[in-house]
């Protein structure tokens, strides 16, 4: 296929952007080693560049992150290894669906899954974008509703160790932290 | 619009209220993607800037040192940034984040080659001929060389500076690392860098980790490195040095030590 012309003027651009795209490839995408690259150096940027792209996520989802807690790193780059970033909000948001269709969701990173869902439409492949109309998001028993904008997380998450009900309640808990309403 | 003097530390919102009580700071760095180029300026960043402290923005996805034509909207947005809070230089990397449709997700360093000086220059001057200000140009820490470097580091960076016209920005904790990484002399490179080129110094904390030392911003500074400051300060003290730190945030009693110690290191005063 032939590259567009260069109305740039520059010199032409050799094989820098090839070899700069193999690297990258062989960073983040599971692409093999460019020839000539020291391996020890490969594997310790692929590891920084993890770690430093995991802490850009755990910013975005901090409730999923810190969720996880210990486990978080290793979670995420065992997910990441592969996968090149489609930028650290939706990064998030598909290792959080993975852990949801494993189950291993934690309850806060439900709750924070649930709210998002509640509040953008994500298809996973195009930027999320705002909902237009009321939504009910679910994730780990967590249960979110948007309407015109405002999020309110209606039940909490599955917690592991179950918590007595509310005498007189109606049984579907006002989470404590659901108490306020979420703007954008 | 004063330049960057002094002690100063990088503006990040988890630490904007330690930020704002530091009473000497006259400067501080914010990441150029985290700022609105329209909306309004986080409130931490905008009582600085009525306090005159200088902000001067500091770009992390340019990806000048990409072969291809650096993204025009992406300069347009350094620019906007640098005219919101009126600063007097803006800064990049010598360093590509992108390449073949995949984002790195970090710098990653150049071959040292000519043909990297040309992609380098070609997008400084893409990116100057947009800039309202001065730019300054920071060479990254790497773990990885490319296997056919044409030139040495210091040949490779004085070329890029002096055909782009740019000024340097200095990172004591890269120079460091990348000399500890690779076993070479630290102070051998400051003594063939263009000293005067540069506009401000980072320093930044970092940690060992499977054999490497890692520039990880979320260390303290190694006691070396402020070594090297004093090194540095020792054959040109640059105008103002920058504290880098980007998580894992200590109690403001340690970071206001980390600053206390970089004053002590070059001689500025205090800022705490």
């Amino acid at each position: 296929m032939l590259e567009p012309a260069d109305t740039t003027g520059d010199p032409p651009p050799g094989r820098l952007a090839e070899r700069q795209a193999e690297l990258v490839a062989a960073l983040v995408a599971g692409g093999p080693a460019p020839p000539g690259f020291a391996s020890a150096p490969l594997a310790a940027t692929r590891t920084a560049l993890l770690r430093k792209r995991a802490g850009d996520v755990a910013r975005h989802w901090p409730l999923l992150a810190a969720g996880l807690g210990a486990d978080w790193s290793a979670t995420f780059a065992g997910w990441a290894a592969q996968r090149p970033t489609a930028g650290s909000l939706r990064d998030g948001w598909d290792l959080a669906r993975t852990l949801r269709e494993r189950d291993a969701l934690p309850p806060a990173g439900a709750e924070e899954l649930a709210t998002r869902e509640a509040r953008l439409r994500y298809g996973g492949v195009e930027a999320p974008r705002p909902r237009r109309l009321p939504a009910v998001a679910r994730a780990g028993g967590a249960v979110a509703v948007q309407i015109a904008g405002r999020v309110r997380l209606l039940r909490p998450a599955r917690r592991p160790v179950a918590t007595p009900p509310a005498p007189g309640g109606d049984g579907v808990p006002d989470a404590a932290r659901s108490a306020t309403w979420i703007s954008d | 619009m004063t330049g960057p003097a002094g002690v100063g530390i990088g503006w990040r919102s988890e630490i904007a209220g330690f930020v704002a009580e530091l009473p000497g700071l006259r400067f501080v760095e914010v990441v150029a993607e985290s700022v609105s180029a329209t909306g309004p300026l986080p409130p931490g960043l905008a009582q600085l800037r009525e306090r005159a402290v200088t902000v001067v923005p500091h770009g992390v996805r340019l990806s000048l040192g990409g072969a291809e034509p650096v993204d025009p909207a992406r300069v347009a947005h350094l620019a906007a940034v640098a005219q919101r809070v009126d600063a007097p230089l803006v800064s990049e990397h010598i360093a590509f984040v992108r390449a073949g449709g995949l984002e790195a997700g970090h710098l990653l360093p150049l071959p040292r080659s000519r043909e990297a000086v040309d992609a380098v220059c070609a997008n400084v001057a893409r990116a100057q001929a947009e800039l309202p200000v001065p730019i300054a140009l920071e060479p990254i820490a790497a773990l990885v060389d490319w296997p056919d470097d044409e030139l040495d580091e210091a040949d490779f960076l004085t070329e890029i500076l002096d055909r782009s016209g740019a000024l340097l920005l200095l990172d004591v904790a890269n120079v460091y690392a990348n000399a500890r990484n690779r076993g070479t002399d630290p102070l051998a490179l400051l003594d063939r860098l263009p000293l005067d080129r540069v506009a401000y110094a980072h320093v930044a904390g970092g940690a060992e980790h499977g054999g490497f030392y890692h520039d990880t911003h979320t260390d303290r500074v190694p006691p070396a490195v402020l070594d090297l400051v004093g090194a540095l300060c020792a054959r040109q003290r640059p105008p103002a040095l920058l504290l880098e730190r980007d998580g894992s945030y200590p109690p403001a009693a340690e970071l206001r030590a980390e600053l206390d110690a970089l004053a002590t290191a070059s001689g500025f005063p205090a800022v705490t």
